[in-house]
């Protein structure tokens, strides 16, 4: 209810009829308060535990289980940063990041890109066996990955590919499904009006993909590509399988090696590097989240 | 111009076939060993010096290593199993060998030691025993552990209850367990319904164990699945009682690690676990704690429970055609006392005589109070029991937790009823 | 298979262009198609076949026809007691998260100032994802002196110990999943995005009010990608793994309760290695979820506005 409210209250200009009776509530700036005063309180809400983790993360080995409830430790440590930093044997986190941003930045680009191009292909283009591909291609996602791994393995095994990016990158060549079908839903969102003016202007079907869909499509392949990113940033599975020495290793895989269960565990060292390995994702997020904000209504459209 | 071609695209085949042949040539002193291991932070830094080390020694030599945790080691194991790309080190584990083994993915090691690759001059045969199926040895023993109950001193103290006996039984637990928990804290921190407890009763009353020798029945009787519903009813008077956490509280805290348990934060008096734990615990909770490692109690007039175990294992995969490079690794691991210096038995008490003597000045009070138990529990001679039969895990797992334990101590099956479901599904589960 | 699933609602192809057609459309598709033969169609046709075998990673393979669908179906309790926790977890989940996702995206969507701060706050939940962590952390908060417990509190409600409870268990899992609803909110957003502003300025001369626009423009116009995020979460739903892996370490405990599906498969194919019956778990599943999709397809049709049909 109150979403819709203020949602309109910025898209539209201010009519009478459309506004609540509630005579306070007509004043804008009212308005705008206790919007700005349930958002903040919920959002506050939703990083609540981030907030936390990043606080354990400057608490020394002695307040982390002691003082755990605490947000803000008593004694601000920056230790478990520079002792995390240090990896294991003579590999820093240095490395873990070299190779995690080969592997995140590579495959957004790879995935992304190609996605785009396949949800074209299935979305305005009337090819005979299109329904049965796009079949095939959700089927792929409703298969878990958990019995696909052996097969998977020896096949990539064969090809000598263990222990290099070659398994982790070449399959994102064709994109993912996930992406190809969200790529599909918003282009069969776009009216078809501007692919027929086009069509009369003499553009192909390649034309129209490049000069009329692409420009249109910035929200789903940003979109697209914040997730890709950060999927491909916290997966650790693929890195386990197929990158066997340490100086390969990702982030989130060397992340996971540190714990045991019955060993000891350095465990601020290990808050410190999971808050840090949170940045990239999140800064990937916030430079991109800009473009969300012009979408594609404010930009305008040109035939 | 074509010949030319031709001529170019032969040279060129014959440098891409003289390449490799080369490169393997100059390469043919380098050996490229792989080495898989799971662990925490502490034993992947130990472990990695350990192997500069030998790689600083041994300049011909390079190990490649692959760290884990416990689950993706296993995963990671499976796959490259399947695959028929498995390390040529690997450690393994005292549950699992014995399924590697009848599946032929591990090499035996006797021939190794025959020919003295392996020293074991120093190293006792009940040290080795843990680590032989069928007649052979394919797992070599890292480390001495025993079962063990660490106990806070200190709590002890305060509670006004005296150490127990050293052959103390269920019973007498029972009665201190009671009195801990009038003074506020609980005797056991939620370990109690581990499988161990149902294996090492059989050990204590019966003289046997719960598997039989041969891996393919339980090794007890109908009359004797007595001893298992009287455990299980004593865990359900102490979690009445509130003397031990019900198995409620122990889930939700479950798979925190040793910095939060409740030894260490001084919840409880008593935990049970592994000889080599002690350290973890003592070093998260501070030097001014005291804490002493005592034997898990025994079936009233029964046998000691208590023997030396492999905390875990090497073991060289069957595909390996660097065997005897491997197995002089796990010689140096074993016997060098400088590296273990650096390893600091942190995998259990090294095996190797000569090592423990040379480390037993460095001991702190947390090593020193592990030698000296094992040192208690190796008076004892038990016969170590068979590594688990291959169904193990299927029964830990599939039935012993979900069917019979869990549903028990929450109060929704009568431990009769509980060991009965344990027998069937077992017995169906071990003759497969 | 794949003509069940998909209606897309087509125009009859221009016969002159049908050939050219074929030929556009399978180069777009190409890069896909290729991968998928090349990578992908081996190992879902090889686990297809191992359902059908007692294939243990470490010991080999026998063919042994039906029977380890049998066994799923006749004699294993446990894998029941995945279906359970499982269907659970998705009709609870799944709207959840859905209508938080679809709240929350309407709620930032304006260009108030300080929302770019407020999209990255909702959206940080999801970038913390699985890691080990979560796990501490997500304990921490439902642990007997943690925050649930002290706000349930508040209302004079004992405490409850979250993660051991049969009946609670399952809901910290839930509430970590509807917390993490960052990506179907940005889904939205960005379809949210792509409803042309003239449509609500047009709307308001016309006299609607906010919850006309709602119910005439945004909620029609934003179909297509209810309809997508409806579909994923669905699957996703039914293959949650990772929440459930961190948290109970894969145990499923208490009582089997947060036992999920894909959680036990994996059990059964790395912890006692019965990969031909994990095989043949996985394709039952993959069945159910491909003909639950497939009645949203169909229904689809009824509820789904496409721009591009429009004015044709």
């Amino acid at each position: 209810m109150m979403n819709t409210e203020n949602h309109s209250a910025q898209t539209i200009p201010y009519r009478e009829s459309s506004q609540p009776r509630v005579p306070w509530l007509q004043r804008k700036w009212m308005r705008t308060i206790l919007y700005h005063g349930f958002v903040a309180l919920t959002a506050i809400a939703m990083i609540y535990p981030i907030l936390w983790l990043f606080g354990s993360s400057l608490k020394g080995s002695d307040e982390i289980w002691t003082n755990q409830a605490a947000l803000i430790p008593d004694d601000i440590k920056f230790d478990n940063y520079s002792n995390g930093w240090k990896g294991f044997g003579s590999i820093t986190f240095t490395t873990f990041y070299k190779n995690s941003f080969i592997y995140a930045g590579v495959g957004t680009l790879l995935t992304v890109s190609a996605s785009a191009v396949v949800a074209y292909g299935f979305a305005r283009v009337k090819f005979t066996g299109r329904q049965f591909w796009f079949g095939v291609m959700l089927l792929t996602l409703m298969l878990p990955i958990q019995v696909q791994i052996i097969p998977q393995y020896i096949m990539f095994n064969k090809l000598d590919w263990i222990n290099t990016f070659y398994p982790l990158l070449l399959p994102r060549l064709g994109g993912q499904a996930f992406f190809i079908f969200m790529i599909v839903q918003f282009i069969r969102g776009i009216p078809n009006e501007l692919d027929e003016a086009a069509l009369i202007d003499g553009c192909g079907k390649i034309g129209i993909f490049f000069r009329i869909i692409l420009p249109q499509l910035k929200p789903a392949i940003i979109t697209a590509a914040i997730f890709s990113f950060y999927w491909t940033w916290e997966d650790f599975l693929t890195p386990l399988l197929y990158l066997n020495s340490p100086d390969l290793y990702t982030v989130s895989l060397a992340l996971r090696t540190y714990s045991d269960p019955s060993g000891q565990t350095d465990w601020g060292a290990i808050f410190a590097m999971s808050s840090l390995s949170l940045v990239p994702v999140f800064v990937i997020f916030v430079v991109f989240q800009r473009y969300l904000v012009e979408g594609i209504a404010t930009t305008g459209l040109k035939g | 111009m074509k010949s030319k071609r031709a001529l170019l695209i032969t040279l060129l085949i014959l440098v891409a076939m003289v390449l490799p042949s080369a490169a393997v040539f100059s390469q043919d002193e380098t050996v490229e060993l792989r080495m898989a291991w799971w662990g925490s932070q502490t034993r992947h830094d130990k472990t990695i010096a350990v192997i500069e080390l030998y790689e600083t020694l041994n300049p011909n030599v390079d190990i490649v290593y692959e760290p884990s945790g416990w689950d993706d080691h296993w995963t990671k194991l499976a796959t490259q199993a399947a695959g028929g790309d498995l390390p040529d080190i690997i450690q393994h584990d005292y549950q699992r060998i014995r399924e590697w083994v009848a599946n032929d993915l591990l090499l035996p090691l006797d021939e190794f030691i025959e020919s003295g690759v392996i020293d074991t001059t120093n190293i006792a045969d009940a040290s080795l025993a843990g680590g032989i199926v069928d007649g052979k040895l394919y797992g070599f023993n890292l480390g001495n552990n025993s079962e063990t109950f660490v106990i806070d001193v200190d709590a002890l103290e305060a509670a006004g209850v005296e150490l127990p006996p050293v052959d103390w039984t269920w019973a007498d637990f029972e009665e201190m367990a009671l009195k801990l928990a009038a003074s506020g804290v609980y005797a056991a921190g939620g370990n109690l319904h581990f499988s161990e407890h149902w294996k090492g009763l059989y050990i204590s009353c019966c003289d046997s164990y719960a598997y039989n020798a041969e891996g393919n029945g339980l090794g007890y009787t109908e009359e004797e699945d007595q001893y298992f519903v009287d455990y299980l009813n004593m865990l359900l008077r102490l979690q009445d009682a509130g003397a031990i956490p019900t198995l409620e509280e122990t889930t939700a805290n479950a798979n925190t690690s040793v910095e939060d348990s409740y030894i260490v934060t001084g919840q409880a008096a008593i935990e049970y676990g592994w000889s080599n734990m002690i350290v973890a615990i003592w070093t998260a909770a501070g030097e001014d704690r005291n804490f002493i490692e005592w034997t898990v109690p025994r079936v009233v007039d029964g046998l000691p429970r208590n023997y030396i175990k492999p905390s875990m294992f090497f073991a060289i995969s069957k595909d390996s055609d660097k065997a005897e490079e491997a197995a002089k690794f796990i010689d140096f691991f074993t016997n060098s006392i400088e590296a273990n210096e650096i390893l600091f038995a942190e995998r259990g008490v090294p095996v190797s005589s000569a090592v423990r003597e040379a480390l037993s000045s460095q001991l702190g009070p947390a090593q020193q109070e592990m030698f000296d138990f094992l040192g208690v529990v190796e008076g004892y001679n038990s016969p170590i029991r068979p590594p688990d039969p291959a169904a193990h895990a299927d029964i830990n797992s599939n039935v012993y937790l979900p069917q019979v334990v869990e549903p028990i101590l929450y109060g929704m099956m009568s431990p009769e009823e509980g060991v009965k479901i344990l027998r069937d599904e077992a017995e169906l589960l071990l003759s497969q | 298979m794949g003509d069940a699933i998909i209606k897309f609602p087509t125009r009859q192809p221009k016969k002159s262009r049908f050939g050219r057609n074929n030929i556009v459309g399978y180069l777009f598709i190409s890069p896909w198609l290729i991968a998928f033969i090349l990578f992908g169609l081996i190992p879902m046709v090889v686990s297809f076949g191992l359902a059908f075998t007692n294939y243990h990673i470490l010991r080999g393979w026998d063919f042994i026809g039906l029977d380890n669908f049998h066994r799923m179906f006749y004699e294993d309790r446990r894998y029941w007691n995945s279906v359970r926790a499982t269907v659970k977890y998705v009709i609870i989940a799944v709207p959840l998260r859905l209508v938080f996702a679809l709240a929350v995206a309407m709620l930032l969507n304006t260009k108030r100032r300080g929302v770019a701060f407020y999209r990255a706050a909702f959206y940080a939940p999801s970038v913390v994802g699985g890691s080990i962590a979560v796990a501490v952390m997500w304990r921490e908060i439902f642990a007997r002196e943690g925050l649930v417990n002290y706000l349930i509190g508040q209302f004079g409600q004992e405490s409850i110990w979250w993660l051991g409870h049969p009946d609670y268990a399952i809901w910290t899992l839930i509430l970590l999943a509807a917390w993490q609803f960052g990506s179907p909110m940005l889904i939205f957003l960005a379809g949210l995005k792509q409803i042309p502003g003239q449509l609500y300025e047009s709307a308001s001369i016309d006299g609607a009010n906010g919850i006309q626009k709602f119910f005439r423009i945004t909620f029609p116009l934003l179909t297509p990608v209810v309809f997508f995020n409806l579909v994923m979460q669905l699957i996703a739903g039914f293959m949650t793994f990772t929440q459930a892996f961190i948290i109970t370490n894969g145990s499923g405990r208490p009582l089997d309760t947060t036992l999920f599906y894909a959680l036990y498969l994996y059990k059964r194919g790395f912890e006692t290695y019965e990969m031909g019956y994990a095989s043949a778990m996985a394709w039952v599943m993959l069945v159910v979820v491909a003909l639950l999709t497939a009645i949203v397809f169909a229904t689809s049709a009824r509820w789904v506005y496409y721009e591009s049909q429009e004015g044709k």
